[in-house]
């Protein structure tokens, strides 16, 4: 739509609510058109993820402060190196003869005192520069021997490719976000299926997956997806950019330091009032049902919902009481009719307890602050 | 006799701030009330048009109103700190010291004592006329007792003039049919350069491989000029980033008809004149919402509610491609013009500083 709103040229004295309206609202149209070209562009390789965040890294490359880790140190080092040398040969040059005669003498004279302190100003400067150079060196020694305790990343091709959409908890996810109006992101996305559900229900969704592959079903329904894992996405999304998050899949095998990053850009990407959608294993159904080769390789091991609960409403969230879903591989109680059902019964609750509760539960959470 | 007299740190040609002080001076005077301007230093253009602040204690009659243009640090701030006159704030803002961190100290130093000066002149002042409610805000919340918003005076039309067609032909020569994106502000960290750079290059990449971005206004701050043309060179965009300063007014109306789009990612601005220029030029103009630039443009642009170059990028080709669109923007922004006429600044200038000598009048 485009408004024929008169300018002052063809004489309008001025402009009815209707028609500043109608501009407001054109304008709206076109704002949500350039955001699905991005969208569009972002789907389709155009624009590669992370792209914008290595513009900025380039530029900062340029500007005073702007070296990172390891190379700003040696950089930073080197000039103190080059500053920590006093140069006691003063010019002599000048204009006039008598000029450099003074200077000279000038500086014959003084030369003795001079020797004396900037020796002492130097061997001040070169103990710092040293110091420096011993702290630089053990920072890269404890860098290298944090990487040797770096344990490896989960192979791809041994993790079952997701399908959140149909899952126990698609429904009550759906549920928590519908009406939410800013970004929804959907993390381990697989293919698609949930940010189909989302965005069938009016919701501005899109996912992300740290595969390609498992992405082309979504891809293929024209939906906003893209290959990265969730920490790189997220590390380039901006502060309050995001209206809810829905965390699933990989998440359960984090890293604790991840896992502790993962939950700071959660707190910091999410608006306030944005809603935290998050799905996992229970340790005892990640004991029983996720395959050998995962449990063996992962990084990390899934928590219970008491942890996450603890761990968000530290971060400022409101925690919801968890859902339980996934198989039920609890013992049904004996009946009655047994002398010994009462003890029996108590012996089945506490295994079930212990060992055979639900294998997944769903957490809703809202940023408070 | 009613009597305002401006205070102005430097009184310069051909300056935002110095032609809105001859401007209000010439206004003062034509409501039949007596002024005259101070000054730190003024250009040798304008030495006759001022006298030095230190000599307006020999000149004070009672009842004077004391007018400060505030916009940088200066010993005048100190100077009408010491006075008992009645006092207004003509605020036009301090861009935040945050900005030039790591970039400039002395700069830096330089805002940090406007800053400071703006918080003790604050509750001291009788009244804060600020350019935009957003400015006005700042003063009210530093205790300002009372605020008005009265546009900065800026008459374009007999600033601007006609483009002048020797630099229109010249322009047009150097970029052919390309996509000319313009900016006009000093070249200061605060205006977001660099995201103007990554804008060019991700609509080059995606949209228009022969784009060029125009940059007009001095590079105020050195190291941070080097480092956005550095990183234009490193971006392969050295060809294509093309920076004018010193523009005469046709020059610069020139380079403001030649653009396409005219493409602000300021990310602070108490007012943004540059904006109104566009609007004058038929320029369509893209911004970032950053301080008052929601309000100065209103809907006569495309306002973006982020600097990121993609989303910009989008913005600049949607405009770009859709001639109803860049129609509107221009019939729209022509429109806003009247919102910021001089004369209607003039009579709420008088209006405002009018009720303040009238208080002055009762306590007297």
């Amino acid at each position: 739509m485009t408004p024929d709103a008169p300018g002052p040229a063809e004489g309008a004295e001025a402009e009815s609510n209707a028609d500043v309206a109608g501009r407001i609202r054109y304008l709206d149209e076109v704002m949500a058109e350039i955001d699905a070209e991005v969208r569009r562009r972002r789907a389709s390789g155009d624009l590669p993820a992370g792209l914008e965040a290595e513009l900025d890294e380039l530029f900062l490359e340029f500007s005073p402060v702007g070296l990172q880790g390891r190379a700003r140190l040696r950089e930073t080092l080197s000039l103190v190196d080059g500053s920590a040398y006093v140069d006691i040969a003063v010019p002599t040059e000048s204009n006039k003869m008598v000029g450099s005669y003074i200077k000279g003498s000038i500086r014959k004279g003084l030369g003795w005192y001079m020797n004396f302190i900037v020796a002492q100003i130097v061997k001040f400067a070169w103990s710092v520069s040293r110091m420096f150079h011993v702290v630089v060196d053990h920072i890269e020694v404890l860098e290298a021997s944090m990487e040797t305790h770096r344990s490896p990343d989960l192979p791809a091709d041994v993790v079952p490719a997701a399908d959140p959409g149909s899952a126990w908890w698609a429904k009550s996810a759906v549920e928590a976000l519908t009406g939410v109006t800013d970004r929804v992101l959907v993390g381990d996305c697989g293919d698609g299926s949930l940010v189909a559900a989302l965005v069938a229900v009016g919701v501005d969704a899109y996912g992300v997956d740290p595969s390609d592959l498992v992405l082309e079903p979504a891809l293929d329904r024209g939906l906003d997806v893209r290959a990265e894992g969730i920490l790189d996405h997220l590390g380039v999304v901006a502060a309050e950019a995001l209206g809810a998050m829905v965390l699933t899949g990989s998440l359960q095998w984090l890293r604790p330091n991840e896992r502790e990053h993962l939950v700071d850009l959660v707190s910091s990407r999410l608006v306030v009032g944005g809603v935290l959608v998050l799905h996992s294993t229970t340790p005892e159904g990640w004991a029983s049902s996720a395959s050998t080769v995962v449990r063996d390789l992962a990084p990390g091991r899934p928590l219970h919902a008491e942890t996450w609960a603890h761990l968000l409403a530290a971060r400022g969230f409101a925690v919801s009481a968890p859902e339980w879903g996934g198989a039920d591989r609890r013992l049904a109680r004996v009946g009655n009719g047994s002398a010994d059902a009462d003890s029996v019964n108590a012996a089945i609750d506490t295994i079930n307890d212990l060992l055979l509760g639900p294998t997944e539960y769903l957490v809703v959470a809202t940023r408070e602050r | 006799m009613t009597a305002v007299h401006q205070f102005v740190p430097a009184l310069l040609p051909r300056d935002a701030t110095g032609d809105h002080t001859l401007a209000l001076r010439d206004t003062f005077r034509a409501a039949g009330w007596e002024s005259d301007i101070y000054v730190e230093a003024a250009h040798d253009e304008l030495q006759h048009e001022a006298t030095y602040f230190e000599k307006y204690p020999g000149r004070a009659r009672p009842g004077d109103i004391l007018l400060y243009q505030l916009g940088t640090s200066s010993p005048v701030a100190e100077f009408l700190l010491d006075r008992s006159e009645p006092l207004v704030l003509d605020y036009h803002n301090v861009t935040p010291a945050s900005f030039y961190v790591g970039w400039e100290d002395h700069t830096t130093a330089k805002v940090t004592l406007a800053h400071e000066q703006v918080v003790s002149l604050a509750p001291r002042a009788v009244l804060g006329i600020a350019d935009s409610a957003f400015n006005a805000r700042e003063l009210a919340a530093l205790g300002c007792p009372a605020t008005e918003v009265v546009p900065i005076l800026v008459d374009l039309e007999s600033e601007g003039g006609s483009a002048d067609p020797r630099e229109l032909a010249r322009l047009a020569a150097r970029h052919g049919e390309a996509t000319v994106l313009l900016f006009v502000g000093r070249i200061s960290p605060n205006k977001g350069h660099e995201r103007l750079i990554e804008t060019l290059w991700v609509y080059r990449h995606l949209y228009d491989p022969d784009a060029r971005l125009h940059l007009v206004g001095p590079a105020v701050t050195p190291d941070y000029a080097a480092a956005v043309f550095d990183f234009a060179d490193e971006l392969g965009l050295a060809g294509a980033v093309h920076h004018g300063e010193g523009l005469s007014a046709g020059q610069l109306t020139a380079w403001y008809e030649d653009a396409d789009i005219f493409v602000c990612l300021s990310r602070h601005e108490g007012f943004c004149i540059p904006l109104l220029e566009a609007m004058q030029a038929g320029t369509p103009i893209v911004a970032f919402d950053a301080g008052a630039v929601g309000e100065t443009l209103g809907d006569a642009g495309i306002l973006l509610p982020t600097t990121r170059p993609a989303t910009v990028a989008a913005a600049v080709d949607r405009v770009r491609r859709d001639s109803d669109l860049a129609r509107n923007l221009e019939r729209w922004g022509r429109r806003r013009l009247d919102d910021f006429s001089p004369e209607l600044t003039r009579q709420r200038f008088v209006e405002v500083l009018g009720r303040v000598a009238d208080q002055v009048r009762v306590v007297a």
